[in-house]
């Protein structure tokens, strides 16, 4: 409660004085444990922002929303550790300018809130390098434990049945903010490599597109598999390959705004020197 | 409407043998578009291109299959073919049914059934191909020769000398590479420096060539024909406009006692120095490790005894931006570090050598003045122990090739010896002589008859000392038993191997190498002096090992190759170049940083305000090689190329 008084008075101050033109946090939402996105221009608005655990969402896809930030104005924005690695992430593909974003950060144990220090996305480098030594709390997640555990075989069939659920309807890219193009690749029919009917080999293909995508650049959000109507466990799959590029390249996605992207750069003590 | 012409070649025997290509060219008369479906023996002799050219003038066809070898040996010639019916050359391809086919399989109707996959996908293929132009890119006439070894001479020396520049870049203080260490050279025992030293002062002194030596190339940008060089010239500390080689300040250098890389650790030399006496360019280099200046700040004696000022402390790293049409890469090789054979003793006894220190023993310049002196107790060896493949045809220590030149220069050193020191006794241990070449094998027979070399066909387990002598225990395989022979000095075949940064540097300009490091050819039969990057040449041991006569062939190879490249103005580029679709491109620079080429730059879109609305990626289509890393790269599928777009690719796969 107190972090949530004190961040609707500063976000009141920063757009009084003009610093923000527009804070983007989290209202009250359809039923008790769910929030929704506040757009906040006006001190009234400020005080619907709620802050507390439940707020889940990773908002920052909504800075890429075409217009928003060509003004050169900034905009403030609230945003778990989780968040704050997809600013970066951002920043690195040059989707925004970084120091657009006033962050107001918060994370959370239990049902209590707390702020994080900072407001420009640097200030939280030494917070996101201490998260890369310790994992975040996904590990503890049985499932994961499971899936490891299982062979190819197993493995396989596991992601095919939770796949055969799957009815395109796309809503796990739609939440993710990593997944900003114009055209997504399966929506390119010429030629369409990726098939949209949703059958299991569809289905496939487009899951399997989905996590090499999103390899190198997913930070656990969780926006996708809270997303996904017929819960198919879609962060997992990515943190599989956020393991991947961890333990091949040593790329943690997120811990600044100018990391290159795993899958683009090569360094030459690269494991893999496929590229030459 | 498609009007396909499929053009079915036999290869005499080659794909008819194994393809039933009347049943082929059947099957393909059958298919949609398809209007002419034809067999022949050779479709690339001049009546089959005949044949070819009437087939496409007389029925008006859109696009070509020639189903037939590999588009590496005959899709250059198709395409001419094709151009000279009036059809765009990149309307032609060619589906390979022999390397990919008839060769590969042994049961004949299964190897039909695939020909049919092959060929039907090339004529999808094919009807989707647009018509493309070939790029032209100007020319820059000017080679860049790296390694001044007798490869890199004798390249850079035959450019210059069909008049066109050559920049020559060394890392060493003085030109020479191995070769100024050797004494004699097989097979005809002429002295080395001899026949060296006038081709290191000719080619110092050519108006063509520009000599940049203690230099090395910090980075390689660009494509063939317009390469950007960056080179970075170490600091001498000695300003060559000034020292005129004197070397006086070689004699008042107080630290003496460094042991000199060019004679192998066999000799000393000072911390200014020049590495030989005939040093081209006779110009000293301060190595600052062990100058005594440099290490506590006191000395300068150099600077004091230079009558001409030249020597300066303060002298920095320098760079020089070069523009370089084509690259000839000679950089040569090293010898095994001889240590990982801990059972030869090598490093424990000081008596147990490389070949190329006892090169430096037989040499007239070198620390013994040419005497075989063994480096213990400076005595003349009256029983030497050569040793074979001490290091090369050896999986175990990473090393499985033969390294070709060590058969003939033991037989070399054995005769050497046999010469220098009357009475010596030689045993040579081998494998195999191989000695495959224009006079090596005479040569080795006369190291035997003539100078009494003894071989003995076997590997040597062991190397030890005892009363003062060296016991080297090996086998005798022809007579079935274990022999020890007591020697006085024991010389090691040492493989060759890739420089240290072999691997490194190949990275830094983009060339491939194998899994030891030596560079790889664009194909070990047809192309063996070209490098696997377009401009980029090899010559001399940096490719595999060689002795001098093949250095120098393929070094005068690579010479025709730059001399060909710059006989035209222009370059004509196969229009193989990505394209971006700017519509749906998201302006991640994902590709920006993937292009190996640097092709890729950023373009503004504006409105008719000026107002800049976002950034795309664009392809620099006289950078963009063709590779296609940033199609594969780029998620939102904005990217495409030229040639072997996506459509015609997925038709392809369709087709099978
Ligand atoms: C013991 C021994 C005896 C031999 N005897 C004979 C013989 O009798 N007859 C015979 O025909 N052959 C003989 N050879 C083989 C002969 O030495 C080689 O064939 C020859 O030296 C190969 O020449 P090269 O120019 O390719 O390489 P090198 O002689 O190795 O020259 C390479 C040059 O490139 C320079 N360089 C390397 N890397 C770079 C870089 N990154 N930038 C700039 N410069 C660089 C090096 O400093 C060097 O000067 C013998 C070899 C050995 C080891
Ligand atoms: S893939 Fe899912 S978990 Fe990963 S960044 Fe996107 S929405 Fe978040
Ligand atoms: S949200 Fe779920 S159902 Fe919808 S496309 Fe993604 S994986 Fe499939
Ligand atoms: S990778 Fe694709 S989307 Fe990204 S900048 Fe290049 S062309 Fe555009
Ligand atoms: S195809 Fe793409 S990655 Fe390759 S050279 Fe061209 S622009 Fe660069």
């Amino acid at each position: 409660m107190i972090t949530q008084e004190r961040y609707r008075t500063t976000v009141k101050e920063l757009l009084a004085n003009g610093s923000i033109k527009m804070a983007i946090g989290y209202r009250l939402g359809s039923t008790p444990d769910r929030r929704r996105p506040l757009f906040i221009r006006t001190s009234e608005e400020a005080d619907q922002l709620v802050l507390d655990s439940t707020c889940m969402t990773n908002l920052s896809g909504y800075l890429v929303t075409e217009g928003l930030l060509s003004d050169e104005k900034k905009v403030g924005i609230f945003l778990r550790p989780e968040g704050i690695r997809s600013i970066n992430i951002l920043a690195a593909e040059y989707q925004l300018n970084a120091d657009q974003i006033v962050i107001f950060g918060f994370d959370s144990t239990g049902r209590d809130v707390r702020p994080l220090d900072g407001r420009n996305v640097g200030e939280f480098s030494k917070l996101l390098n201490e998260i890369k030594e310790h994992p975040l709390q996904i590990v503890k997640e049985p499932l994961h434990w499971r899936i490891e555990k299982m062979n190819a075989k197993e493995r396989f069939d596991f992601w095919q049945e939770e796949f055969s659920r799957c009815i395109k309807c796309y809503a796990c890219r739609q939440a993710c903010p990593m997944c900003y193009c114009r055209r997504c690749i399966v929506d390119s029919n010429q030629p369409q490599w990726i098939n949209t009917s949703s059958h299991t080999l569809g289905n496939f293909e487009w899951n399997i597109v989905r996590a090499f995508h999103l390899s190198g650049r997913c930070v656990q959000c969780g926006n996708c598999d809270r997303a996904c109507p017929v819960n198919i466990p879609l962060r997992l799959i990515n943190q599989r390959m956020a393991n991947e590029v961890l333990d091949g390249f040593d790329h943690f996605a997120g811990l600044s705004p100018t990391q290159e992207p795993v899958l683009a750069s090569f360094k030459k003590d690269d494991t893999e020197t496929f590229i030459l | 409407m498609a009007k396909i012409g499929v053009f079915i070649c036999h290869c005499g025997e080659n794909i008819a043998a194994k393809v039933d290509c009347t049943k082929l060219a059947a099957a393909m008369g059958e298919h949609p578009g398809v209007a002419v479906s034809v067999e022949y023996k050779y479709f690339c002799s001049d009546p089959g291109q005949e044949s070819v050219k009437k087939a496409i003038r007389d029925n008006n066809l859109t696009g070509i299959v020639i189903a037939a070898c590999s588009p590496r040996m005959h899709e250059a010639t198709f395409r001419k073919a094709c151009a000279e019916a009036g059809l765009n050359p990149y309307l032609c391809e060619i589906a390979n049914i022999r390397e990919q086919c008839s060769w590969v399989h042994t049961d004949s109707d299964m190897a039909t059934e695939k020909a049919m996959d092959i060929t039907r996908s090339m004529v999808e293929k094919v009807k989707r191909n647009n018509i493309l132009q070939p790029i032209e890119v100007p020319v820059t006439r000017r080679a860049l020769v790296i390694g001044g070894g007798i490869a890199g001479l004798q390249a850079a020396l035959d450019i210059a000398n069909a008049g066109q520049e050559v920049v020559l870049v060394e890392r060493e203080p003085s030109l020479g590479g191995h070769m100024a260490q050797l004494s004699e050279t097989f097979p005809t025992l002429d002295c080395s420096q001899c026949i060296m030293t006038p081709r290191m002062v000719e080619t110092a002194q050519h108006p063509k060539i520009r000599l940049l030596t203690y230099a090395e190339v910090e980075s390689v940008d660009g494509y063939i024909g317009n390469f950007k060089v960056r080179i970075r010239m170490k600091s001498r500390y000695v300003d060559m406009s000034r020292c005129t080689g004197c070397g006086d300040c070689i004699t008042k250098c107080p630290a003496k006692k460094i042991s000199s890389e060019f004679d192998c650790g066999l000799g000393k030399r000072t911390a200014i120095y020049t590495p030989f006496a005939q040093s081209v360019p006779n110009m000293p280099v301060i190595d600052t490790a062990s100058c005594i200046y440099f290490k506590n700040g006191k000395c300068k004696m150099c600077q004091k005894s230079c009558q001409l000022n030249a020597i300066n402390f303060e002298m920095q790293d320098e760079f020089i931006d070069l523009e370089i049409g084509a690259i000839v890469v000679a950089t040569g090789f090293q010898i095994q570090n001889t240590a990982v054979y801990g059972e030869y003793g090598y490093g424990k006894f000081p008596d147990v050598i490389t070949g190329l220190q006892f090169e430096r023993l037989a040499s007239a310049s070198g620390p013994t003045a040419g005497k075989i002196l063994r480096p213990s107790d400076g005595k003349e060896p009256q029983n030497v122990v050569f040793i074979q493949c001490a290091g090369s045809r050896d999986p175990s220590k990473g090393v499985r090739y033969c390294s070709k030149i060590c058969c003939m220069y033991t037989a070399k050193h054995a005769m050497l010896y046999a010469h220098k020191v009357h009475g010596g006794k030689t045993h040579i241990f081998y494998m195999d002589i191989r000695a495959a070449g224009k006079g090596y094998d005479e040569f080795t027979r006369r190291a035997i008859e003539e100078d009494e070399a003894s071989y003995i066909r076997g590997r040597v387990s062991k190397v030890w000392q005892e009363n003062g002598k060296l016991m080297v225990r090996g086998v005798d395989t022809l007579l079935g038993k274990p022999v020890t022979v007591v020697a006085d000095m024991v010389v090691l075949a040492t493989a060759m191997v890739p420089q240290s940064d072999a691997k490194e540097f190949a990275k830094n300009i983009g060339i491939a190498y194998d899994e030891y490091g030596f560079y790889n050819e664009a194909h070990l039969k047809l192309r063996p002096v070209e490098s696997s990057t377009a401009g980029v040449f090899l010559a001399g041991a940096c490719q595999s090992p060689k002795d001098i006569p093949d250095s120098i062939s393929q070094a005068s190879a690579t010479a025709s190759k730059v001399l060909a490249l710059f006989s035209k103005e222009k370059l004509e580029r196969e229009p193989v170049i990505a394209i971006n679709n700017e519509a749906t491109c998201a302006g991640c620079w994902g590709c920006v940083l993937a292009c190996p080429y640097n092709a890729i730059e950023k373009k503004d879109i504006r409105d008719r305000s000026g107002r800049l609305i976002k950034q795309v990626a664009f392809v620099n289509p006289g950078l963009c090689q063709g590779c296609g890393t940033c199609v594969s790269f780029c998620r939102s599928n904005s990217l495409d190329l030229a040639g072997f777009t996506e459509k015609q690719i997925f038709a392809e796969v369709m087709g099978l």
